[in-house]
Parts: structure tokens; sequence; C-alpha cells
């Protein structure tokens, strides 16, 4: 092997000294040279497979991947020169070729301004509709308007039309019932605004357009004073639609949610009128014309001048202007148009009491481009349609007035240039029709005559009108011609639905910030977007069969019979449980790993073209069959990372890759289901894909949305591992790895993976007190009341307290000093060290710290089942095998066969203890201990030296169940080997036997040593904490023994308490005799755990009051007298003390959602029993500090003990329910 | 017994019929007494196109009968070995009198095929007979060390065989190198290129030579295991391997102490790949030998570093290893008397395709292209125009007519474009398309790809499509561009050889023949007139005579016309089989 040596390279022109070991992504890393590279891990070996993180180096004609090229001396290295940028491309177009796969939904890619439908359905779901709404309103800031009025593309868009007939998703039905919800609370959403920049932006028009321009300026810090013409806001929201679909009040609070952010409107404005280029240009630093389109067009046809002749448009807004509906009694009245406006004309004619309403549209209905719905409800309404028809000729009487139409039918020829067949007249079909009133509804045209004001004075450029009478401006950044002036709008693109304007508004708010702080004006970058239908039309097979059918859930109208009015017809859903229906009608076609997709965020920054290589691509069903994993081979690049880190990492090979060449996929091994596979379910896998390939099988609509992050220690087992949860206003929707003290790499188990999931339960939210078979909920008052009374009715010692391993340090010391300085009793214990905590306490006196076991040379499991527990230790166990070469022993009684598959070597022996036992007999009496060892670092090894020999050795063999040979083959190799350490789980290994193993580790000198020594698996997280804060009868705070002067003179001091001795008789006894008459039990189901369930049963039965503190029903719980709701540890934040000893403390990562945390509810009692409490959690922890002091001992020995103590824990899951209500 | 027959029984023999031809002349032996002559087998004797091969051999010197049937084969005991009467008309070669082929064998030069087709492969007496094993004899009676075989292997210039041409002598040093307890060393027996058998052909013939000359190597780096990785495709070579390999065993040149040198320790595995071409390439190899999906991996580590079970490993092919005891035999010196000047040794080729005399042949380095293909391969089959050489398969490139003169040397094949290669040499005339010979390559690589590098993977399907495009019909006016950028964009980024030298067959075939490529995309036409789609048939008014038949036989019913009267072929609806074309008697389908 070479041998390491420093080496000079040159990298983007920075000189450098590295390591010859070094690859050229490591030396890029430290000097923030960023590379892109799709297949490193730097959790797994260099692999070198997607070729995005190619350099070039001098002298080298083909490009190297950086991520497995180590540096060489002098070599020269260029990260991002034109070749390098090229091939990049290159590579991620070839990838995203054969990617099929949408990162967004339909619904999101087809709404002109982007909303995120598929994110706020996900948070309508979770009952979130104002965060739903802040979600839309980053562009769209009218929900509750749009959710009455729009278009819905997104709808049309809808794959659920795909399953069943003309039935999407009811996105604005949702959308509309969020924002009404949020309108109507009292804390309905308010963006932030940002300080002051001291810019005005003047705005003219105060329709759609304007007023989303305005609330996104205003949001940057710009004072936004809009000008409106008419005597209201709203423009075309107000005078084009009537309101039976729009109601003005809904207008105006929707318009309020604008100005209370601080947006100024000024009616009766109008520019070129009363409103001049100077007033603009003097007072403001830029403006945005929103001023619409909407002078309406007639017929264009001989006659059209006639009275009662009117422009639709004219129509609907004369009678908001007006305030007074047309009188049509008795008339009849025909509106010509096919669109939106035709419908608004015609159903509010009906409602102006027309005796009939005739809509004369040139082609079919299936052309109309009004909305579907609107067409049914007109018809519901009473009018007649007159399809293929147009009018060629007005006629009017002597008079002047409109008396009849001529009309002309027509039939469909070929398609012109929107795609549509042609109408074509049907010579001599020709025919007369009677009328009183003709609405025109064929187009509208934009008025621009305040132009001329504004060039005659503007001195930095020319407003000008494009070829069909619009303003004109750039069509990405919305400028016009006059640098200073934006446009937006049915302004700039003639008459067009709400929604553009409202995207429009987005581009010309940006644009117009750009301006305003002197930056480029530069269009808004779109992000990269796979798209299926890149790669083909027929998507249909991807949901068919796929998706259970369900009928959308319509919402309620106002009967036709009484429409003759302008109350609103659209009636909005009426109940959560039809909204929360519909959410799950959402088919989540986007991806969810959008926001963190390493694949699309490459693809945005090298402007990937997915069709540059169109061509085969693969597609594949997506595989839901493990309950945890979702594994999307659409989505797949091939970069390995889920195969080699469950080979390298895990060890478990349960994914490789099947076919050869561009066939080549990743498959669960043996093509079977992942389920069925040597799977661990710790999710590595996902942690590492660095698309959407793999992913978390949940539940919940995952959205995506984005997420607020909390670094926490999770909570199941003593490894301790460090951990984000990603939630949503507190509902957690992701659990990621970070890189901690026991997970250096950032890995996680399956619990600490998946075990998130928990929180998201509905829990114990209040006391409760048992009446009968039943439960009520009490106030805390009640409940401390019952408590404080019955420790006061019966002798100090008939109380007993129990606290488990899942709680807090703070926690624990609590129950404790509740227990010790509250009930003054010294019966303080754990069910899940119940009569072991004395000998368990050593356990883990030696651990060593979980990263080094991935150095070591040899490692003993004992009995240890890695692969479904403490699987952080597993893995890094079998890195200590994959790349130290670490030799790996089972030593085991019974058959764990996936972690026998991941040893070199396993050994099935009969008994542990004796196993051990013979092995130190062994070597002690074959004089291979190491005495220097023993002499300076333990005590006690004479007489276990004689208790030990005086065994017989054969004895000892013979009931260990192995050959003397072997017993002594593993002794001598244990003694000489370098770095070895034995592992146990304290819930497989007796105390008798778990003492032998420290023993064996001590005759052989391993403790204190790096990556050498013992390692003692707890099951929960804080079970150390139960020794360190003195939840024990034998042990004080510190973990003293109980009437060490050190414990016993300061809590004399602080708690006014009599020293106490240990406990007589121990606390089992006491339960078996039935001598606690109270039981407080925080954090443990003793019933729903134990091995012997009516044992267990009998004890707490067998108690006269028995109060039970967790976070949910257990079985402990529902045999209670009074219950307390536990607040969970990250709402309250804390401490845990890892399996080695570390003490990890972490803050408040989720809100508090019942009245008094845990804490806090037992200061509360200690009150009522005139103990000095603490006001904070900090105090507490102070408190506990204060009896830390003092309590480490420089002077110390590890003893060797001898035990016949061979009694097994009582209880599995730690005592806790947690784990089973985390079914994984 | 003075006289012996010799039957050819290499894959090529048997394909052809040779094991008749043994049953038969064995029958005849079994049937009498005493017959005046040994019957023997040997393996291919390189004369592939004149199958199958008998020779005699009597006291006046040897002949070679060609496409000897079971008959003639009794025929030739009767007149020639019983009467002593040659039969001229169906010698094809011989060292005695005039032949029509001795000019096949006067022009090569027989180093590492010297025995092939002589010997007996399953006799390691008659390999002995023939200076087997002496080398190894050699090492210990001249008391060779380790450091002098290397400098001997460097000093006689030979550089691997396998296609990339590296200086074995400096693979060796690097193996010798690394110090470790474990060494191996591998015979990549992985041949996979379409077109070429020189390594079967070799082991097959001569198994021994390539043993002897990987427990030299062995004994010089200090390897103490060896591997052969041999396709399972190849079942007589591994038979013959096995049983050469058993053999040496036992008379004690593989196992402990080998030969005598106290501490020499060797053995040698066969190992049966699956037929991954992938399986080729150094990396790929050793995973699939190590159990694992044959996928390359990135070098350095380089595997006399770190390779079989992460131990410093050498690996050579077949026919560098056959070097070996010829040059330890003979001396450095004289091997390195034959060849250029940076290519020693002799080279051998597999001559396949267009050409008349197809087989395995073995040339001097130095010789040129036009030669072999005129002189031993007796030109274009048909008489046609030769129009390339394809030379190292799919990673290898073309050869054009006009660069005929080329020299066999591995620089001098270098700068047309194309690479020396493990020996595949495929032949293609004026009916050639070049565009579709690129598609042909480029569908074998992608086929073989193994699918880790995005280039290679995806890149070479992508390719592969434009070029189908391009010979459907549908090309594009930038696919030529597209396939340039793209070729060298996966000549650049990819881990091992078959990705690196993939694109090769296509940007050679634009680079000689990039009006093919414009004719097909820009005018639809295919100029060697061999891409269906693009073809059009017409009736030639002027000889059409109404025959009807070609409106008979068209099976898709597109030609029209009434008897005696000129027909006419309705271009959309024909699908260009070219029925018409072969069924008319009158020339009077015309091939546009």
């Amino acid at each position: 092997m070479n041998k390491i040596s420093t080496v000079k390279v040159t990298i983007d022109g920075h000189h450098i000294i590295a390591s010859s070991e070094d690859t050229i992504l490591d030396v890029a890393n430290r000097l923030g040279i960023k590379i892109p590279t799709l297949c490193h891990d730097p959790r797994l070996k260099p692999y070198s497979s997607c070729f995005v993180c190619v350099v070039q180096i001098n002298g080298n004609n083909n490009l190297q991947p950086s991520c497995s090229t180590k540096v060489a001396d002098n070599m020269i290295i260029e990260t991002n020169n034109q070749k390098v940028r090229e091939s990049r491309k290159t590579a991620l177009d070839l990838l995203l070729s054969n990617h099929y796969a949408d990162c967004e939904a339909p619904c999101k890619q087809t709404c002109p301004a982007g909303v995120d439908v598929q994110g706020y359905i996900s948070l309508i779901e979770k009952k979130m509709y104002s965060k739903a709404i802040e979600l839309i309103k980053e562009v769209n800031p009218l929900p509750a308007i749009c959710g009455r009025v729009c278009v819905r593309p997104c709808e049309v868009a809808c794959r659920r039309n795909l399953m069943d007939e003309n039935a999407a998703v009811g996105i604005d039905y949702l959308k509309r019932y969020a924002a009404d919800v949020d309108l109507n609370s009292n804390n309905r959403f308010t963006p932030n605004i940002a300080p002051s920049t001291g810019k005005k932006v003047a705005i003219v028009g105060a329709g759609p357009g304007g007023l989303s321009a305005a609330y996104f300026l205003q949001q940057k810090g710009h004072q936004v004073d809009i000008f409106e013409s008419k005597p209201y806001a709203g423009g075309w929201l107000r005078y084009g639609i009537p309101q039976y679909r729009l109601p003005n009040n809904l207008l105006d609070s929707e318009v309020k949610t604008i100005t209370d952010i601080g947006v100024n409107i000024f009616y009766n404005k109008t520019l070129g009128e009363n409103l001049s280029y100077k007033d603009l240009s003097v007072n403001y630093h830029s403006t945005i014309l929103t001023i619409g389109s909407q002078k309406g067009t007639l017929l264009g046809v001989d006659g059209e001048e006639a009275e009662n002749v009117f422009s639709g448009v004219d129509f609907l807004r004369n009678m908001e202007v007006t305030g007074k509906p047309a009188d049509f009694t008795g008339k009849t009245v025909v509106v010509v148009g096919g669109g939106n406006t035709a419908m608004d004309c015609c159903r509010t004619s009906q409602r102006c009491g027309a005796k009939k309403t005739y809509v004369v549209y040139r082609r079919t209905e299936a052309e109309m481009p009004a909305n579907p719905i609107e067409i049914h409800e007109s018809k519901l309404e009473g009018v007649e349609y007159l399809l293929l028809t147009n009018p060629v000729k007005v006629n009017a009487d002597e008079k002047g007035k409109l008396k009849s139409l001529t009309l002309i039918k027509m039939e469909l020829g070929e398609p012109d240039a929107s795609g549509r067949r042609r109408p074509v007249p049907i010579e001599g079909s020709e025919y007369d029709l009677e009328v009183d009133f003709c609405l025109a509804a064929i187009g509208q045209k934009t008025d621009i005559n305040f132009i001329d004001d504004i060039n005659k004075n503007s001195k930095n450029g020319q407003l000008k009108p494009d070829r069909w009478g619009n303003i004109n401006a750039n069509s990405k950044t919305l400028q016009t011609d006059v640098e200073s002036f934006f446009a937006a709008g049915d302004g700039v693109t003639g008459p067009a639905t709400i929604i553009e304007a409202i995207a429009q508004a987005k581009v010309a708010a940006t644009s117009c910030h750009q301006f305003l702080m002197g930056e480029e004006i530069k269009p808004i970058e779109k992000d990269f977007v796979s798209k299926k239908t890149n790669f083909t039309d027929k998507i249909k097979g991807d949901i068919i069969g796929k998706y259970a059918r369900k009928m959308r859930y319509e919402m309620a109208v106002l009967d036709p019979q009484q429409r003759l009015n302008f109350n609103e017809v659209e009636l909005g859903y009426d109940s959560q449980e039809k909204v929360l229906e519909e959410t799950n009608r959402c088919l989540e076609c986007g991806c969810t790993e959008v926001f963190n997709c390493n694949l699309k965020d490459y693809s945005s920054e090298y402007g990937v073209d997915q069709k540059r290589f169109a061509g085969d691509y693969l597609r594949s069903d997506i595989d839901f069959s493990h309950p945890l994993i979702e594994i999307d081979n659409n989505k797949c690049i091939l970069c390995s990372r889920c195969i080699r880190i469950c080979d390298e990492v895990v060890g478990a090979n349960a994914l490789g890759l099947i076919y050869r060449g561009f066939k080549s996929v990743v498959a669960p091994s043996m093509k079977k289901s992942l389920v069925e596979t040597n799977c661990e379910s710790c999710g590595l896998c996902i942690s590492t894909c660095p698309t959407g390939a793999i992913t978390e099988n949940v539940t919940f609509k995952p959205g995506p949305v984005k997420t607020e992050k909390a670094k926490v220690i999770c909570q199941y087992c003593g490894v301790g591992c460090e951990l984000e949860l990603h939630h949503i206003n507190q509902f957690v929707v992701k659990s990621s790895g970070v890189n901690g003290m026991s997970n250096p790499d950032g890995n996680l188990c399956k619990l600490g993976k998946f075990g998130y999931r928990v929180l998201n339960n509905s829990r114990i939210k209040t006391p409760l007190k048992r009446i009968g078979d039943e439960f009520i909920p009490i106030s805390f008052d009640e409940a401390y009341k019952i408590i404080v009374e019955k420790i006061k009715h019966v002798r100090p010692n008939e109380n007993g307290f129990f606290a488990g391993g899942g709680l807090t340090n703070e926690e624990q010391y609590l129950v404790q000093k509740f227990a010790r300085a509250g009930a003054k009793t010294n019966n303080v214990s754990s069910f899940y060290y119940l009569n072991t905590e004395k000998e368990r306490k050593d356990n883990c006196i030696a651990n060593v710290p979980f990263k080094q076991i991935a150095f070591a040379n040899n490692i003993y499991l004992l009995g240890t089942n890695l692969t479904n527990y403490n699987q952080i230790v597993g893995f890094n166990v079998n890195i200590a095998k994959k790349s130290n070469n670490a030799k790996v022993t089972l030593v085991s009684e019974r058959d764990i066969l996936l972690q026998e598959r991941k040893c070199n070597s396993v050994v099935k022996i009969k008994s542990y203890l004796h196993f051990i036992r013979a092995v130190n007999f062994y070597l002690i009496s074959n004089n291979k201990f190491n005495r220097m060892f023993i002499n300076d670092r333990t005590s006690g090894f004479d007489k276990y030296k004689t208790v030990l020999l005086e065994l017989s050795f054969n004895e000892l063999v013979a009931k260990a169940g192995i050959s003397e040979d072997y017993i002594i083959q593993f002794a001598n190799e244990y003694n000489l080997s370098e770095k070895s350490i034995l592992i146990f789980a304290e819930k497989d290994l007796n105390i008798a036997t778990a003492k032998e193993l420290i023993n064996l580790a001590l005759i052989t000198g391993k403790l204190g040593k790096e990556s050498s020594g013992i390692v003692c698996l707890k099951e929960k997280c804080n079970a150390q904490g139960i020794f360190d804060m003195g939840v024990s009868p034998y042990f004080g705070v510190a973990g003293v023994a109980i009437d060490d002067k050190r414990f016993a003179e300061k809590a004399v001091l602080k708690w006014g308490i009599p020293v106490f001795k240990p406990n007589l008789p121990d606390m089992e006894s006491l339960l078996k005799m039935g001598l606690l008459k109270n039981l407080f039990i925080f954090g443990e189901d003793p019933i729903g755990t134990a091995k012997d369930k009516e044992q267990a049963k009998k004890w707490i039965q067998s108690a006269e009051f028995v109060v039970v503190h967790d976070l949910f029903m257990s079985e402990t719980a529902a045999a209670a007298d009074i219950i307390l709701p536990a607040s969970w540890s990250y709402q309250t934040g804390g401490a845990y003390t890892d399996s080695s000893r570390n003490v990890k403390q972490f803050d408040v990562a989720i809100n508090l959602d019942i009245e008094r945390s845990s804490w806090q509810q037992i200061n509360d009692i200690l009150l009522l029993l005139k103990v000095k409490a603490n006001i904070s959690l900090s105090e507490v922890r102070d408190e506990i500090f204060s009896f830390m002091e003092n309590s480490n001992r420089k002077d110390h020995k590890y003893k060797f003990t001898f035990s016949t103590n061979q009694l097994e824990p009582l209880f599995i899951n730690g005592c806790s329910i947690l784990e089973k209500e985390c079914q994984i | 017994m003075d006289k012996t027959v010799v039957v050819g029984m290499g894959s090529c023999g048997i394909a052809a019929g040779a094991n008749k031809v043994y049953q038969a002349l064995n029958n005849y032996v079994l049937q009498l007494p005493k017959v005046e002559f040994e019957l023997k087998k040997t393996s291919c004797i390189g004369m592939c196109f004149k199958e199958p091969l008998v020779e005699v051999i009597d006291k006046t010197g040897s002949y070679l009968y060609g496409n000897v049937t079971p008959e003639l084969a009794l025929q030739i005991i009767e007149t020639h070995i019983n009467n002593n009467t040659p039969i001229t008309q169906f010698i094809v070669s011989s060292n005695v009198i005039e032949a029509p082929q001795n000019y096949y064998f006067d022009l090569q030069k027989k180093v590492v095929l010297a025995n092939c087709g002589v010997i007996d492969p399953e006799s390691i007496s008659e390999y002995q007979n023939r200076g087997g094993y002496v080398a190894l004899k050699t090492i210990v009676s001249s008391g060779l060390s380790d450091v002098d075989i290397i400098e001997e292997i460097k000093k006689s210039g030979l550089r691997g065989r396998g296609g990339g041409g590296f200086s074995t002598g400096m693979k060796w040093q690097f193996a010798h190198n690394n110090k470790s307890d474990d060494k191996y060393i591998i015979c990549n027996a992985d041949e996979g290129d379409p077109g070429a058998f020189m390594d079967r052909s070799l082991l097959e013939g001569d198994p021994h030579s390539v043993i002897e000359g990987m427990i030299i190597g062995a004994y010089a780096i200090g390897a103490n295991r060896g591997v052969i990785y041999c396709r399972a495709e190849y079942p007589l070579a591994i038979k013959r391997l096995n049983i050469a390999l058993s053999q040496a065993r036992k008379i004690g040149f593989l196992g402990e102490n080998i030969a005598g040198i106290n501490g020499f320790n060797f053995d040698i595995y066969l190992k049966e790949g699956a037929g991954a071409f992938v399986c080729g390439e150094e990396t790929a190899l050793i995973a699939s030998v190590e159990g694992e999906r044959g996928m390359p991996r990135k070098r350095p580590p380089f595997p006399a570093e770190s390779g079989l079970w992460r131990k410093p490993t050498n690996i050579n092919n077949v026919e560098t290893w056959a070097n070996i005891p010829v040059i330890i035999r003979n001396g450095a010196s004289e091997y390195a008397k034959l060849g250029t000047e940076n290519s020693k040794g002799t080279k051998v080729f597999a001559l396949t395709g267009k050409i008349k005399n197809g087989g395995l042949v073995e040339v001097p380095m130095g010789i040129t292209i036009n030669d072999i293909i005129y002189k031993l391969g007796g030109g274009i089959k048909g008489d046609k125009k030769f129009k390339g050489v394809q030379l190292g398969g799919p990673s290898g490139g073309c050869i054009p007519a006009h660069l005929g003169d080329t020299i066999v040397d591995y620089d001098s094949v270098n700068k047309t474009g194309a690479i020396m290669g493990s020996g595949g040499m495929v032949i293609m005339d004026e009916t050639t398309c070049m565009v579709d010979v690129a598609r042909f390559f480029l569908d074998f690589t992608y086929k073989e790809s193994c699918g880790k590098c995005t280039f290679c993977r995806i890149g070479t399907k992508r390719m592969l499509e434009i070029l189908e495009r391009i010979t459907n019909g549908h090309g594009k006016d930038d696919d030529i561009d597209t396939l340039q950028t793209l070729g060298q964009q996966i000549k650049e980024s990819s881990l091992c050889g078959l990705g690196q030298t993939a694109p090769n067959p296509v940007l050679s075939t634009i680079r000689y023949f990039r009006d093919e490529y414009e004719a097909h995309i820009h005018s639809k036409k295919c100029p060697a007139k061999s891409c269906r789609p693009l073809l059009t048939y017409i009736v030639d008014k002027d000889k059409c005579i109404g025959c009807t038949v070609c409106a008979r036989n068209c099976p898709s019913n597109a030609i029209d016309g009434e008897p005696k009267k000129i027909h006419f072929i309705r271009q959309n609806d024909c699908i260009k089989c070219g029925i018409c074309f072969s069924k008319c008697k009158f020339d009077a389908i015309q091939l546009l």
C-alpha cells in the first residue's frame, strides 16, 4: 500500500496542501468549491457512476470523477470550466431523459400563478387552514375570490379526471373553504412586512392585478398606493362578475386583507383625467399599470347601433355602478357569445326578470370557452341555447329600437389557428328572432387614452401600445418602455383570467422591486421541472387501477327555484368531514422530495433540457409493498447509493441491481418485496437517495410543504442519536439524522427514522378520574387535591414512586424529589430496573463511545440482536467489519438469523453465564491476566479469583454447552486482541452474566482504551438517568449511595428530610406484599410490558390508590384511579443521558398542547405539599447540578464482583408504552 | 510408422464437419488389425475457410487437404497412404509440392500459434516435444531471478495483446513491487468481441503455452495463485484447459515447489465467466471472480496494487501469456528481432467479414493491412470493392481502404483512430453501409454496458437511437453533430474501457464516411444500398416485358400492371423486401 503523504495541488487557482488520501471532492469541499454529485455520499466508499462530479485535470484528456479521484502532487484541477460544465449538463440531460416523473403535480404546473395546490391540500387535510392560505398567498393574495370565480385550469389538468369522469379534485372548493375559515378567524394569516425601504409605488387600477401587485410590493417594505377610477375596489371582480357568483361583502373582506397590511387605495382617480403622469412621477418611485381591459365590443354587424343593444361588459358594469338590477321583466334577451362574460350576462338577465334569455353561439357547446359549471347552472336557471348560430344583422323599429336579430345557422369546418373547428355559415339559413335586448359578450378592448399624457411628459421612454392596442411591456419582466413603469393584467394581455392577472402581478411586482432596489431587472428564474408529459401523453396507466375510485363531493348550491335574486349560488362545503374526504381524493401527483431533490437542483443549475435526448425510457410501477419504504424506479438514476448503504453500513444487502445496461434497475434481492428480504427497515436507503426514488411510505398527505426543523435526541433506545424533526405547525412529517455524538454520520435506525409518527398520535390531554369503569376529565387542581389528600392519608412508606427510563433527567429528578421531599419516603424506583438497580448500576461504567465501535478489530456480541433494536450500534459493527476487516463473533443461546448472517463467526452455547465464567476461569487459572491493569485500576481481584476458582472448570464447560477447545480459543483470541469490544443488551443478559463480562474485560485490561471495552445497551433513551437522578432506594441524586453524606447532607439541607437508609424490604417485596397503598407511576407501563402480566396486575391492584402519568392510555393507566397527562419531552426540552453516559440536552421542539407540562405538574403538587418548587426547568437543572458537585471520584477503581443474581428483566420494551404505540 | 494423418478439430473444423471425417478415419483404423499410419487430432490449423482440413505427413513432407468429406478422407487413405500418391487436386497447401494456398502459410510467422494445428492439445508430451516447459526449466537451469525475468520481458518489448498495448514487463514490475503475502495473476480469456476468436483458438490449440506463461509470470511477480477467467461459451477451450491443468499439476509444474524451485508454490483455478463483455475489463473481471456483479470500478488503485481480494494482481490476456515461454526460451533479443521499433513480435488476427479467406492468421508486426487482406485473405469476396476494415471490435475503429497501407503496429493503427485491439479484423466491402456498421457495434456495446455510468448506460442508448433513426430514414439535420458531441463526452466521462471506447466505431465512421451519414440524413439514401427503409425499387420501363412475375410475388401487392404491359411499383405500399428484384428475370427491377 502506498504511504500517505502530503501533496501540493492547485484547484481553480487555489494552491493547497492536501493528503494523498484525499479525493479531489474532499479538497474542493474544504475550499468551499461546490462540485455537484449525485452518486457520492460521504458515508460510503467512492463509487463514481453519475459522472456529474467530473473535473478536468491538467494533462488528462478525459474528465475525472472528483468523488473517487485522489489528489496527487502538483495536480492542477479545474472544477468549473466550459468542458466540465457541458459534460455535467449532458450527464444530467441523459439522466433526465430516463426520469419518467413529475416534480410537480399538473395542477400546479397548469396554474398560471403556480399555486402549490398539492401543498395546500395537504395542509387542509391537517386542518391547517391559515397555513394553507399562507402557502397560497405566496403567489395568490386572493384565495377567497379565486375560490369562487377562478376558471380553474388546475381542475382541468387534475389527474382525477382520468379516473372519475369529469371529477377533478374540488380544488377550488377546498381553497374556498380554507380561505373562508381563515378570513373569518380571529387570527387570520397576515404576511410579514419587511422594514420600510422608503420607496413609494403607485398602482393604477384596483382590480385583481393591482391588488395583487400591491400585496406583494407592500410586503417588501415599499409603500403602495392604488389609484382606482371607480368608487370601490375590485375592478372586474366587482364591475364584471355578478354578485350571485362573488358577493361584494366577500370581495371587500379580501380587499381589506390587502389594505390591512398598509396599502392605500384612492378612489375615483382616473389616469389621464384627474391623475396625471406628473402626479405619479413626482410622488412615486415607480408605477404599475393594472388598468384592465374593459371597453366592450359590439357585434360588428349592420344595425348594431340600435337602442337596447349593449356590450355585455357595459351592461354588467352599469348595474354595479347604479346599484340597481336592470328591469327585463317580461322581455326577451339575447346574449351573443360563449365565454364566461356571456354566462354572467345570461344568468343576470334571468335574475333581472327576463321572460326568455337566449345564448347565441356560433360553435357547439363543446367549443364554448365558458366554465362548464356555468353553462350547467345557466340551463338550470332557464337559459336557452341557440348553438351553431350567429347574428348577421340587427333590425330596429322605426324609433331605432331593437326589434329583432337576423340569425344564420352555422356548421363546423376545418380547424382554425386556435385549433377549434372554424364555424362556416350555411347559406340561406337566415331567420329572424324577435328580441327586446341584445347583449354582446364577444370581447373587450383595452382603453389606453392616457398614453399621450405620459408620453408628453415622460423623460425616460415612451409608452407604446402593441398591435392589439394593449400596453406594450417586456413579456418576461413586464417593464414598459417607460423605465419606471410596469404593467400587468388584462391591460397587457387583453381580456384574460383573474389568475393570469395575479400571475402577472407577481412578475411585475418582482421586477418593480428589483427596479426600486437598483438591481438588475431579471425575469423570475424558473426551476427545472421534470414532467411525465415530456415522455408521453398516455399517463392514464399510472392512475387507473392504482387508486380507489371515489366520486367528488360537490358543494351545495342554491335551489334553482330560489335564484331570482343576486344571492350567492354556490354555498361552499358545510363540514370539515367533506373537506377531509375531498382532500383524500388528491392523488399527489407531484414528488414528495421536490424540495430536497439534488437531481432537480442540479438540473436547474445546469439548465437541463429533458427532451434533448428524448428516446426510450423505463416505466415501472411504484412498489408500496413495504409499510415504511416506497420504491419508485421511474425516478431512480442508478447511483446505487441505496444498495451500497444497505451493504456497507447496514450489512443487510436487501437491495441490488438487476438486468444490465440501460435496462438496469434497483430491486430488492431476488426481486422479492422488500419486506421479504433481509431489510431491517432502517430507512437509510431513503436518507441517501438523491432523488425521490426511495421515499417514506406515509399515511398522511405529505404535501410536500416546507417544514420547520427542530433538533432533538431520539426518544427510543439508549444510544441517544441526534435527529431533526421536520414539522408543520407541530405536525411532524419527517425525521432526519444529524451528525451527533452517537451518530456522527447522521445515520438513524428505524425508530429514529420512523418513530416520529407516534408524535402525531392522539394522546391524553387532561387529568382523568376513574368513576367505576369510566374515566372522566377533571381539572388539574382537582387531581392535585385528590393526590395530596391520599398522600396525607397514609404513612410515608406506604407510598411508592416509579419513574421510567423515557423521562428526562429533570422529570426523573422531580419524581424522586416528589417521593423524598414531598411524600417523605425513600420508596422510589423504576419498574424497568425493579430490584436490580443495585447491580445493574455498574453495567455501563466504561462504555466504549458508540462511534469508536467502527474502528474495532474484534467484536463479540453476546446474544445481541442489533438488527431490530440499537441498530445504530449494529451499523457501526458492520462498518468495522466492512471497512476495518473486523472479526465479528456472535455468541448466542438462541437463533438470531438476521444477525448471524452479518457475523463472521456464530457460536451457539447453552449458557452465557457459564461460558463467560469458564473463559474467566481459564484465563485466571492459566495466569493469562493483565496484572498491571488489575493492580492499578481495579479492586477486589483476589477475592473474585478465590470465589471463581472454587468452581469446577469442567462443570462450567459442561453447562456452557460448548467445547473446552472453543472456550480456550475464545479466551486466548480475546485476551490477545487489541481494540476488541464486548457488546450486550441488558434485556438479554442477567446480572450475574453482565458482571462476569465486566470481569472478563477487567482481567484482560480492555477498559479505558480506544475502541476497546464494553458496550452495554439499554432499552430506553434515559435509562441511565434512573441511576444518575437517584430514582432508586439505594442511590441519591448523582448516583451516590443513599446514605452517602454528599447526598444526605444536601438533601436534609435543601428539602428538610431525614437521612434515608436503603429500603428494607426492597421495592419488589413491598409490591409483592401489597404494602404500598399509594402508587405513583410516571412514564411506565408495567402491566402492558410485563413478562408476567398477571403478577404485574396484582401488584397494581393491591394498591388502594394508583396515579399513572403517561402520554397514552396504557394498560397500567387503564388500571389507575387518577391519570395525569404527560407532556412530551420534546414539548418541554430536557436532557437524556445515553448508555455511554453522555448527557444530551435538547430544547423545546414542538408546542405544549396541555395546560401543565409534566415537570410543572410535579412542582404544583410539591408546592401543595409545602416543598419549595422550581419555577423553571433551568432552575430544576441548577438544583440537580448542586447535587452533582463533588460527586466525581478521581480515585475511581473498577470493582471485580461476583454475583449469583440470575434474574432476567421483568419487562420488555424498557417498560414503556412508546414502542407499542409506535408499531414499527 | 512413418505416416501421420492429422484432423483439424478446432471449433471451426468441428463446425464444418471434422467430427464425421475423424469418425470415418477412426472406423477405418478400428476395422483393420494394423494400419500404416497414425491418426491424430489437432486444433485449428488456421485455414478456416477450407475446413475440414486433414493433413498427411509422410517421409517427403506435409500435405494439407481442404474441404475434406468422410468419403474424401477414405480416398486419401486409399490413394495417398496406401499408394503413396498425393491427390493433388484436393491439396490446398504443402511444403513439398505447389499448392494453391501455399502463400497462406508463407506470409505468416507462427510464434504463438506454432503448435496450433500441429500438436494434440490434450497431450502434454507433444507440447514438451516441441519445446514446451523448456522455458520453465531454463529458469531453474540458468538460475534466473524474478527480476531477471521481468527485465527480459521488458527487453523483449512485448506489449499487452488484449488491446491496450501496455508494456507487459512494466505491468509485471508494478505487481512485483507491491509486497504482499498473497498475490494473484489472472489470464483474461473473456474474449467477447464480435468476430474475434484468437484466444479461443489458442486455448483450444495450445493450452499449455498459456499455462507455462502464467507459471513464469507467477514466479516473476511472486504470485501464489492464478485464475484463468474464461467465458463459459468456450466449452472446448475449458475442457482442454482443465486437462492441461491437471497434467501440469501431475508433473509438478503447478502445486508446491514447482519445477523443484524451493518455495515456489502456485496453482491455477479456472473461473467460467457468464458472458458479459464488460468482464473483459480488469476491474469488472475481478469483481466477477469475487462473485460480485461484473461492474468496473475506478482505477487507481490499479490491480497491481489492489486487485483480486484486494491483493496485488497482474492480469494479461491469453495471447500475451502465450508469448512468454517463447521469449524466455529463445531470449528477448531473438524475440525483439520480429516486428517494428515499438511493436515487437507477432500478432494473431481473426479475419472475418467480406473476405475470401477467413481464418486465423499470425503475422509479424509491420505487415500492411493491404497485405493481410489481399495476400493472406485473398481479397474481397465476390471481388467487390474493399471499403474498410474494423479493427479492435466494438471498441475499435475503422481503417478505410485508402489507408490500406497502414502497417500493423500499435502506434500506426492508433493514428488512424482505430486500435489494434485483441485482433478481430472485420473486412467490409462496398455493399456494407458504414452507418449500419456503426449501429451494429453500438447495439453491441449498448447491450453489453454494465449500466453503472450515466454516459455509457444512457449515452450509448441515445447514440444507438440516433443511428437507428438515421438508418430508418428519419435522421435529423443535427444528428451528426449530436453523435460527435455526445460520443466525445461518453469517451471522456466513462469509468472503464467499454464506455471510453464505445463511440469509436461511430466517430471513426463519421470521420471517414461522413458522406454516407449525410446521404442517409439529407437525401434519405443509403449509398451501400443496405438500409432497407431507404431503398427504392422501380421498374425499368425499357426492360419490363410485363411477365407479371414481380406482381404475383409481391407480398404487399404493391405492384400494378397487366400482362404484357409495363408494371409499376406503388412506393407507399412497397415494403422493400426485394423479392421482385430477385424474381425478375429481365433485370427490370432497379434498386435506387
